[in-house]
């Protein structure tokens, strides 16, 4: 009683010493905070806004000086950069002559710079862009001499614009047929091909597959647990009373009956007596003798054709067009060996006489050179051309990769946050998970070319790995060892669990416990199974046998995958939250109203938590649109103008390789021969990348607040 | 577990107080209860005479080591309102809910003895735990709806069963959304989120939710606990209305509520039964005083 007296005396004539510290004054902690805010929006904001100039930058059409150097060399070119000691970077071009396309002059040496009027700069097929004033429009005659059609640079100019859309228009023509009709007789000539090695390698098969014994004893088995089934499917007793024992005996039944008749039932039809798998060598003659036929049909049409688009190129190649440098005096030729002869009018992509453009006629080549960008593939090494190929192999990985991830993070968060009993080893689980996003990526990438390229990749073009297939009786033994090794763990499981209104004692934890050892036995005999049966021969053996793999190389579909893998514990931690964040009071609510566990998770849980699963695909989405490294590995490519989509069966080609957007500015800005041509490119590629990243978050954000709306409602 | 002590603490503090004229009561049961002796409950004669929907058969229950319930035996008579009374923690509603064994959800929960609905068994291992909490309908302490619109959460107990015939889900939905009193307020406007509605209007929804499946007997646990006074009363007022269809078995906090909606009392203390009979018995000529006292709120 006293001690609380003094002690509060103690306490009130303290009080009035009481000082306010600078800690709790709230005005420094508001400008510290705030500054390390706007320093990281300001690095963000410096990177875009550097990307942003230097991407917009690269098309637009500079000026063409002609310089006058102090020995009377002339040069022609476009002003890039300068440098501190008073140097310029021109780019000249005119690589084909023997020149390096780019050039620092020193300043001093400059006598004088014009920019004349009927300078031109010529982007081209191939050999990079060339400087120099049209001279002429001419036509190769009969005799092979050359025929002026137009004279003089403003007539040629003139002349230039229509005679240049034909002649480009007939070269697309010849360039389309190419590849539709050559190619279509070429994937013929190739199908028939691969019939004959089919056929070769079936006899071969067939007369492997003489070891058909192991099925009897199976099949008896099968037989007599199906005839058991059926017997205690007949008198089983479904009324109250048989006790905790007889129902899960009834369950266990159930289940091994399932088990066996479906897992028979595949073994059968896999490897079944009656199945003889490869074919006779009657068959064998008669498919080489169609095939042959075939060929011959197909190369008949293909001389046709080639015939066609010869015609076409040989009017394309009669009309020249000579553009003449000043340093030289030497014109834009046909082809580097061919410096004689001036170049094809249709081999000019695009000419830009800049000094006589106004502003709008610069837009106009602006906007025409990012369509090329963005509508056509790559042409000199990457440094020129468009990045079509490139954008599709990188909207096809990351769709295809969030169209995978999503369903297995979703699944897994699923069983960990609603099924398995919380405890030490979902913690171990989720740690596991989380350090899973530590890993750097190129070990998803060596993971990926390892396993799925060469492991998995190689199962499904040749079948199991030479010398590994079982013999035929042992596989059966594996098999069955299986089935059982299922049927136990099942009723491990059923017997694992306690009674109802009993919590669980130790031989019901042992037995749980012993379910899960059983059941991963089970999944690694299953393994074995698939991966070493004597019964499967691979989907494209023909094709791997002459070495190009199908599968068992790098491709898209390994590539999503790896980066599936990769993004997978973003998607189920994210998951996880949201499932959590989903009330328990719904849950219980639902339960109440007699819905199943499934059903509660299908109707209540998954709606609930779906704004947050689709925030997890989203971020995976933009993780593994990002990523580049494993990629090298897994299946992106410098060059590859074969789409993964296409108007043929079967429209994805998940096996080809693809280009893509990250590992394509790497390859320009540091694979490139000619480096400086693709500085410009690479921040235009950086530009398009960030863009359709953007607008593939954008998208599903938009999907997101549209299914958020639909699920939740107007709340209030 | 702390629960409990600070309960009985405050029963303790309770007997010093309620004493008539200033004296200490005796609670002699009560207090053998306290003392964790088995006492007899006091049921009223009445109570042999009725027809039970639901019997307990001397039920226990544990949540791991403590027991929560001391075996109960008890019949809940059908076609009227039960009511289940008691101060906290005193097991009512656990037994509620072991009713349609939604404590196997809670880990580690061990029960014995029985509870049979319509004779019928409910720990068995036969039976389907899904399917029985089918026959049972059951409303929550705070109002549940689902995030979806008025209807879907309505019809929600016939679309687990697979029910997809509009016209028998709407008139499933109307009838027992005009049977829980809300069909005037929300029949415009059933394709909006459930969320929507006032704290009362969801309470009611899910009372319509509860019956739309034709339970056979209502499990309501503390059902106002969370509404204003003005919600509670229409709620006591649709239970009164409903119980005319339903067996219906409620756990309350408030005293006047047990007396004005139910037809049977309840009275628990420390999962024990301490007296059981008809409404206007137990509040006005209880047999026991400890009954007497806590109706009259002198103590709990």
């Amino acid at each position: 009683m006293s001690d609380s007296v003094i002690q509060s005396e103690h306490a009130t004539t303290h009080a009035t010493a009481r000082r306010t510290l600078p800690s709790a004054v709230g005005e420094p902690m508001v400008w510290l905070t705030g500054s390390a805010l706007v320093l990281c929006l300001g690095m963000i904001a410096v990177l875009l806004a550097l990307v942003l100039v230097n991407g917009l930058r690269t098309f637009w059409p500079g000026d063409i000086d002609q310089l006058t150097l102090n020995g009377g060399e002339q040069v022609m070119g476009i002003r890039v950069t300068e440098d501190t000691e008073g140097r310029y970077l021109y780019r000249v071009g005119n690589r084909d002559i023997g020149q390096e396309s780019f050039r620092w002059i020193d300043g001093d040496a400059i006598v004088a710079i014009e920019q004349p009027d009927d300078a031109v700069m010529l982007e081209r097929e191939s050999w990079g862009v060339w400087f120099g004033v049209p001279e002429s429009i001419s036509v190769v005659g009969q005799d092979g001499e050359l025929s002026r059609v137009t004279d003089g640079s403003g007539e040629t100019l003139e002349a230039f614009g229509e005679m240049h859309s034909e002649a480009r228009g007939r070269r697309a023509r010849g360039e389309a047929m190419r590849k539709r009709e050559l190619g279509r007789i070429n994937r013929g000539i190739e199908a028939a091909r691969l019939a004959v090695a089919e056929a070769e390698l079936g006899v071969e098969q067939r007369a492997h597959a003489s070891d058909r014994l192991g099925w009897v004893s199976w099949s008896l088995v099968l037989a007599s647990v199906v005839f058991a089934g059926i017997v205690w499917w007949l008198k089983r007793d479904a009324g109250v009373g048989i006790g905790a024992a007889g129902v899960r005996v009834g369950k266990i039944t159930r289940f091994g009956c399932a088990v066996v008749v479906i897992f028979g039932g595949i073994g059968l039809w896999v490897g079944g007596p009656w199945k003889v798998a490869g074919m006779t060598g009657e068959s064998r003659d008669a498919v080489i003798a169609a095939s042959v036929l075939e060929q011959e049909r197909l190369q008949v049409e293909y001389e046709r054709v080639l015939g066609e688009v010869r015609a076409g190129e040989d009017i394309d190649s009669r009309e020249r067009f000579v553009v003449v440098e000043p340093t030289l005096g030497r014109f834009a030729p046909i082809a580097q060996t061919r410096g004689d002869e001036p170049m094809m009018l249709s081999q000019v992509v695009r000419l830009v006489a800049a000094n006589r453009l106004s502003f709008f006629g610069k837009v106009k080549v602006f906007g025409s050179r990012w369509w090329e960008f963005v509508s056509t593939g790559p042409r000199e090494a990457n440094t020129e051309g468009g990045v079509y190929p490139v954008i599709v192999g990188t909207v096809l990985l990351t769709l295809l990769l969030t169209v995978f991830v999503t369903p297995l993070g979703v699944i897994a968060a699923l069983y960990l946050r609603e099924y398995a009993v919380q405890g030490f080893g979902t913690s171990v689980i989720r740690v596991a998970v989380n350090n899973l996003a530590g890993v750097p990526s190129i070990v998803y990438g060596v993971f990926g070319l390892g396993f799925f390229c060469y492991t998995v990749g190689r199962y499904v073009d040749v079948g199991p790995a030479e010398g590994s297939a079982l013999s035929s009786g042992v596989w059966w033994g594996l098999f069955g060892l299986a089935v059982v090794a299922a049927i136990c763990s099942f009723g491990c499981s059923l017997w694992g669990k306690p009674d109802p209104g009993h919590p669980p004692r130790v031989v019901h934890r042992v037995l749980s416990k012993l379910s899960w050892v059983g059941w991963g036995v089970t999944v690694v005999l299953m393994v074995m199974v698939v991966a070493r049966t004597p019964y499967f021969m691979g989907f494209f053996g023909a094709r791997a046998a002459e070495g190009s793999p199908t599968f068992g190389a790098r491709g898209l579909l390994w590539a999503s995958l790896t980066l599936a893998l990769l993004t997978l514990p973003v998607v189920i931690v994210a998951t996880e939250e949201a499932i959590a964040a989903v009330p328990n009071t719904m849950r219980e609510g639902s339960f109440g109203c007699g819905a199943s566990k499934w059903q509660t998770i299908r109707r209540i849980v998954l709606p609930g938590a779906l704004p947050g699963i689709l925030t997890g695909a989203i971020l995976a989405m933009a993780r593994g649109a990002g990523e580049v490294a494993p990629l090298m590995l897994v299946g992106a490519v410098k060059l590859n103008m074969d789409l993964p989509v296409s108007t043929t069966a079967p429209f994805l080609h998940a096996d080809r390789s693809f280009m893509h957007l990250g590992f394509h500015i790497y390859d320009l800005g540091f694979q490139s021969p000619d480096s400086q041509a693709a500085r410009p490119m690479v921040w235009t590629t950086t530009l398009l990348f960030l863009l359709i990243v953007f607008a593939l978050n954008l998208a599903a954000i938009m999907i997101r607040a549209k299914l958020r709306g639909r699920t939740t409602g107007a709340a209030i | 577990m702390s629960d409990v002590e600070t309960n009985e603490r405050a029963s303790v503090q309770a007997v010093v107080a309620g004493g008539i004229g200033g004296e200490a009561a005796h609670y002699d049961v009560i207090d053998a209860i306290r003392r964790g002796e088995s006492v007899e409950p006091t049921v009223h004669p009445e109570m042999g005479e009725v027809d039970s929907v639901i019997q307990t058969d001397d039920f226990q229950l544990w949540y791991g080591a403590a027991q929560a319930i001391h075996g109960i035996s008890m019949d809940v008579p059908r076609g009227a309102v039960t009511a289940l009374i008691g101060p906290s923690g005193c097991g009512k509603s656990t037994l509620l809910r072991s009713i349609n064994r939604m404590n196997d959800l809670v880990d580690g929960v061990r029960v014995e003895g029985g509870i049979t609905l319509n004779g019928a068994a409910v720990y068995e291992p036969t039976v389907d735990v899904i399917e029985l909490r089918k026959r049972l309908g059951m409303v929550f302490q705070k109002p549940n709806p689902f995030p979806m619109s008025i209807f879907e959460n309505v019809v929600y107990p016939l679309r687990i069963d697979g029910e997809r015939r509009k016209s028998v889900l709407a008139e499933a939905c109307e009838r027992s959304l005009k049977s829980a009193a809300i069909w005037d307020e929300v029949k415009d406007r059933l394709k909006e989120s459930a969320l929507g509605l006032s704290g009362g209007q969801q309470q009611r929804l899910c009372i319509a939710r509860a019956v739309v499946a034709d339970p056979e007997v209502l499990l309501l646990d503390e059902p106002c606990s969370a509404l204003d006074p003005v919600a509670t009363i229409r709620i006591e007022e649709l239970i009164t209305e409903i119980s005319e269809r339903y067996t219906v078995l409620i756990v309350t906090h408030n005293m006047q509520q047990a007396a004005r909606v139910s037809d049977y009392t309840a009275f628990m203390y420390l999962g024990r039964l301490v007296e059981y009979g008809p409404t206007g018995a137990m509040f006005q000529n209880p047999k026991l005083i400890e009954t007497a006292h806590y109706v009259s709120g002198r103590f709990g």
